[in-house]
């Protein structure tokens, strides 16, 4: 919006004011309208939004109604950018039928997901009439939704690409290449953490870090010089050591993070006292 | 060998009518992929076997396809001073007939389907073929093409598409001098603009004001033009005979419009299943840049633009425009919500602005240019401009290409040119649109296809198949098929596309079972209504629509198959 031709570069830009079912909501700049909602805890169901990532606009569950007074229509709340004076409302009729259908589908799509059904009774719905998905060995557990999060963080934020979709349409899954132990997996487990469902799954087997929905790519742990601890993916470790500028000192490299602690302690302590104390 | 005159061209184009009209006679086989999958390739082999047999002096030369795929193959033949003849069905043991009746200054007349005295070719140049043959019908008295208004398949099956001369011979690429020599940018635009074209690629978005909003966006000429010759649904290929027939005829389009946006990159994106394209394509492309048609300095103006082919692997949903450009770029081809447009910097291929047109669309430039927006915009309906190629198929008498103007009634091309049910059967409905469209009953034949009135009747344009079904087809069974072509074809981002089309084919499959009751019946209206208004992209939004027209129009057919 530019108002006024000599607009100086101190005067602060026009707050951009939306609102959602009628109450006016500050937006930052490009945010969408479903980071306002979520900020402002007005409930709008989600699955495939994720801050540091592009909207992607997959799971459709966060319909909204939105536009200029008088002519609205329905959209994804994700991929619909904030602008001033933009009227937003959650729950129409209309919004309402067509989410009701949305987790009807999810509920048939990952029936053993307790956060899916969790989130469906919230608005409402608790059985589905659509035929439950069955699979034997599923190494999601039939859970997931395919709201492709852990593919994106994989590939866009870690870089490591050792996920992705495998087939399409109904037959989509996600896995390994081949559906065999990845090379390229870090063991990172940031699929872990994003995943809205637990879907999943990631174990530590002592020396080894096991991503058992992954075709149990196996990932090697390193151990703590000093207590003996396996505390990272030993490869990611050398990885983000490598990446730090200043680099960290020799004998705090190897140290998993409670013995780093400790030892920078120690060292303050030493420092403070200017030499040994008697009762390290 | 540059074209760097207007004389140049001139020239150019007289050797070129040479070809089509030489001191000898000329036999042309139609040979499109239509042609040669009936054959087309033996008959060529035997003509040729023939003529040598004969040590006859005649040209034996491939053309694309007049679009009457049910008489296929077809055989053209030009004797000096006589009308040109088309030849229908003919057969490997025809060739010594017609090779010696054309010796003779003959035909077989009873191997020809009609005579062309002279034939328009729209771009300024009427070719007088000549007189006689009176007992052979007019072309213009043959049922199938009396309706029909050729204007993109102008040359299809006139000439020879490997050769670009043949294509100076009927005025190409003087609607490309034109507008780099005498017009600017910005008139070509509004030349568009006016013409009323409206892209062919189905959803009939105003092709100006796509080049406009392209030509405005930041980035000086490094920008994309793309040709979408994706060509998915099933029962169109009307893409396919425009590049295989007439590939010089896109390709100019192709450099106007780059002349008009003041872009340099070229792309045309066709799937691996057209090989015979690819390849035409690929050798216009060469032939193009030997007369410096196409790269650095066009035709001495200095305007440089060149055109690389992509190949896709064949997924309906590449067709869509952001999975198209995932595709080009070399990911996979799933689309993403738009805004960003791929005229938006962000939106288009590798991070440029990007203009996406059919290769219909592209395909009707030249004559825009040629005869003016005055002239195209008489042509079709108010706000439904210009002609549309439909391919006609199913259950229908003449299967073919059936070029009319907009606003044609589904009647027209269904009895008029398409003569009806097959064998005699009565017509029920037609499908139009592909997987994306709807069934329209024959009580609504009376509906111009144009894209308002089909949106109307809950069907699309599409990219212009018409699928015919007759009183033997079980619309449930129709339904299905479409439904389980869309499901595969689905990409499996968003849920209502990848489940609810799942789910919809498992309650048709349960109605075909004979196991469903009235509930399903309202669960599938549900679903489908749900997918249409919800889905990502327009696969989604548009997949339900054999269902849920279906269910409008032929709901007695599904009562029948359910209990209470
Ligand atoms: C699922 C899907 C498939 C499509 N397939 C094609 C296609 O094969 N060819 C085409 O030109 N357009 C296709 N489109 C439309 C394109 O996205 C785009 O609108 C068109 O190419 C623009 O060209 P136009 O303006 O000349 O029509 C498809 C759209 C969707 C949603
Ligand atoms: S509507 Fe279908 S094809 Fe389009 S993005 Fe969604 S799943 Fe993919
Ligand atoms: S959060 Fe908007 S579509 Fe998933």
């Amino acid at each position: 919006m530019t108002h006024g031709s000599s607009e100086q570069n101190d005067v602060p830009e026009k707050p951009v004011i939306i609102t959602i079912n009628g109450r006016p909501c500050r937006a930052g700049k490009g945010e969408t309208v479903l980071a306002v909602a979520i900020r402002e805890g007005i409930p709008v169901p989600h699955l495939c939004h994720e801050e540091s990532l592009a909207p992607y606009g997959a799971c459709r569950l966060c319909l909204v109604e939105a536009g200029k007074p008088g002519k609205t229509e329905m959209t994804t709340a994700c991929t619909l950018k904030a602008a001033d004076g933009l009227e937003v409302i959650t729950d129409t009729p209309q919004i309402v039928k067509h989410r009701s259908i949305l987790f009807e589908l999810y509920l048939a799509e990952a029936p053993k997901s307790e956060v899916i059904k969790e989130m469906a009774a919230r608005y409402g719905v608790t059985k589905t009439r659509f035929l439950k998905k069955m699979e034997t060995d599923d190494p999601l557990s039939e859970k997931c939704v395919l709201c492709g999060l852990c593919v994106r963080v994989c590939n866009e934020i870690m870089g490591a690409g050792a996920i992705n979709f495998i087939n399409r349409g109904p037959y989509t899954v996600v896995n390994t290449p081949f559906l065999e132990p990845s090379a390229d997996c870090y063991g990172c487990g940031a699929c872990v953490k994003v995943c809205p469902t637990h879907a999943v799954v990631m174990e530590e087997a002592g020396s080894e870090r096991v991503m058992r929905s992954w075709s149990g790519t196996r990932v090697p742990l390193a151990a703590c010089s000093c207590c003996g601890m396996y505390y990272a993916p030993r490869e990611l470790a050398a990885r983000t050591l490598a990446a730090l500028d200043p680099h960290l000192d020799q004998d705090l490299a190897g140290l998993c993070p409670a013995c780093r602690g400790k030892r920078i302690a120690e060292r303050e302590i030493l420092a403070r006292q200017g030499g040994a104390g008697n009762h390290a | 060998m540059r074209i760097e005159s207007e004389a140049g061209l001139r020239t150019l184009q007289a050797a070129g009518i040479q070809k089509l009209k030489p001191k000898q006679p000329r036999i042309a086989v139609g040979l499109a992929t239509c042609g040669a999958a009936v054959g087309g390739r033996k008959v060529y082999e035997s003509l040729r076997e023939a003529i040598d047999r004969a040590g006859a002096d005649i040209d034996l030369v491939t053309v694309g396809c007049i679009g009457y795929c049910r008489e296929e193959p077809l055989v053209n033949i030009t004797i000096p001073q006589k009308p040109l003849v088309i030849l229908h069905r003919v057969s490997e043991a025809d060739a010594d007939e017609i090779v010696h009746s054309v010796m003779d200054d003959q035909v077989p007349e009873d191997k020809a389907l009609c005579r062309v005295p002279s034939w328009d070719h729209v771009t300024g140049v009427v070719m007088q073929y000549g007189k006689g043959f009176a007992n052979i019908p007019l072309y213009e008295d043959v049922p199938f093409f009396a309706p029909q208004r050729k204007v993109i398949l102008r040359n299809a099956g006139f000439i020879n598409p490997e050769e670009i001369s043949e294509y100076f011979a009927i005025g190409g690429y003087a609607a490309a001098w034109k507008a780099l020599h005498g017009m600017q940018p910005e008139a070509i635009i509004a030349e568009v603009e006016k013409s009323g074209l409206r892209g062919r690629g189905g959803a009939g978005f105003p092709t100006g004001l796509k080049w406009r909003i392209t030509r405005d966006a930041p980035g000086g000429t490094d920008k994309y033009l793309i040709c979408n010759g994706d060509e998915g649904d099933p029962g169109a290929y009307m893409n396919r005979n425009e590049m295989e027939s007439d590939p010089h005829m896109l390709i100019e389009g192709m450099i106007i419009g780059a002349y008009a946006m003041g872009l340099k990159n070229g792309l045309i994106y066709i799937r691996s299943e057209y090989p015979l394209a690819i390849e035409r394509l690929g050798t216009a492309i060469r032939q193009a840049r030997e007369y410096g048609l196409l790269g650095d300095n066009i035709m001495g103006t200095g305007f440089s633009f060149d055109i690389r082919i992509t190949r896709g692997a064949g997924a309906f949903v590449c067709g869509e425009s952001t999975a198209l450009v995932a595709s080009i770029e070399g990911r996979t081809g799933r689309p993403h919500p738009r805004p960003p447009r791929l005229t938006d910097p962000e939106g288009g291929l590798f991070k440029k602005p990007s203009d996406l047109n059919n290769v219909e669309t592209w395909c009707n430039v030249p004559a825009i240019v040629a005869n003016g927006s005055g002239w195209y915009a008489a042509l079709g309906a108010a706000n439904n401009t210009g002609t549309k190629v439909f391919s006609l198929v199913g259950k229908v008498d003449r299967v073919g290409l059936v070029e009319v103007p907009l606003g044609t009634t589904i009647t027209t091309i269904v009895f008029d040119a398409g003569n009806g049910g097959a064998n005699g059967k009565k017509v029920k409905a037609v499908q139009t649109g592909g997987p994306s469209g709807g069934c329209i009953p024959l009580r609504l034949f009376d509906t111009p296809v144009d894209f308002e009135s089909l949106n109307r009747a809950g069907t699309i344009m599409g990219s212009g198949g018409i699928v015919v079904m007759d009183e033997d087809t079980d619309m449930v069974d129709i339904a299905r098929y479409f439904t389980g072509f869309a499901t595969g074809e689905s990409c499996g981002k968003c849920v209502p596309c990848r489940e609810g089309l799942k789910h919809t084919l498992l309650l048709i499959n349960r109605i075909q079972a004979g196991k469903a009751t009235g509930k399903d019946l309202a669960i599938l209206q549900e679903v489908c209504e749900t997918i249409a208004a919800t889905s990502l992209c327009g696969l989604g939004q548009t997949a339900p629509n054999p269902v849920l027209t279906t269910l409008s129009y032929f709901r007695e057919e599904y009562e029948a198959k359910v209990r209470p």
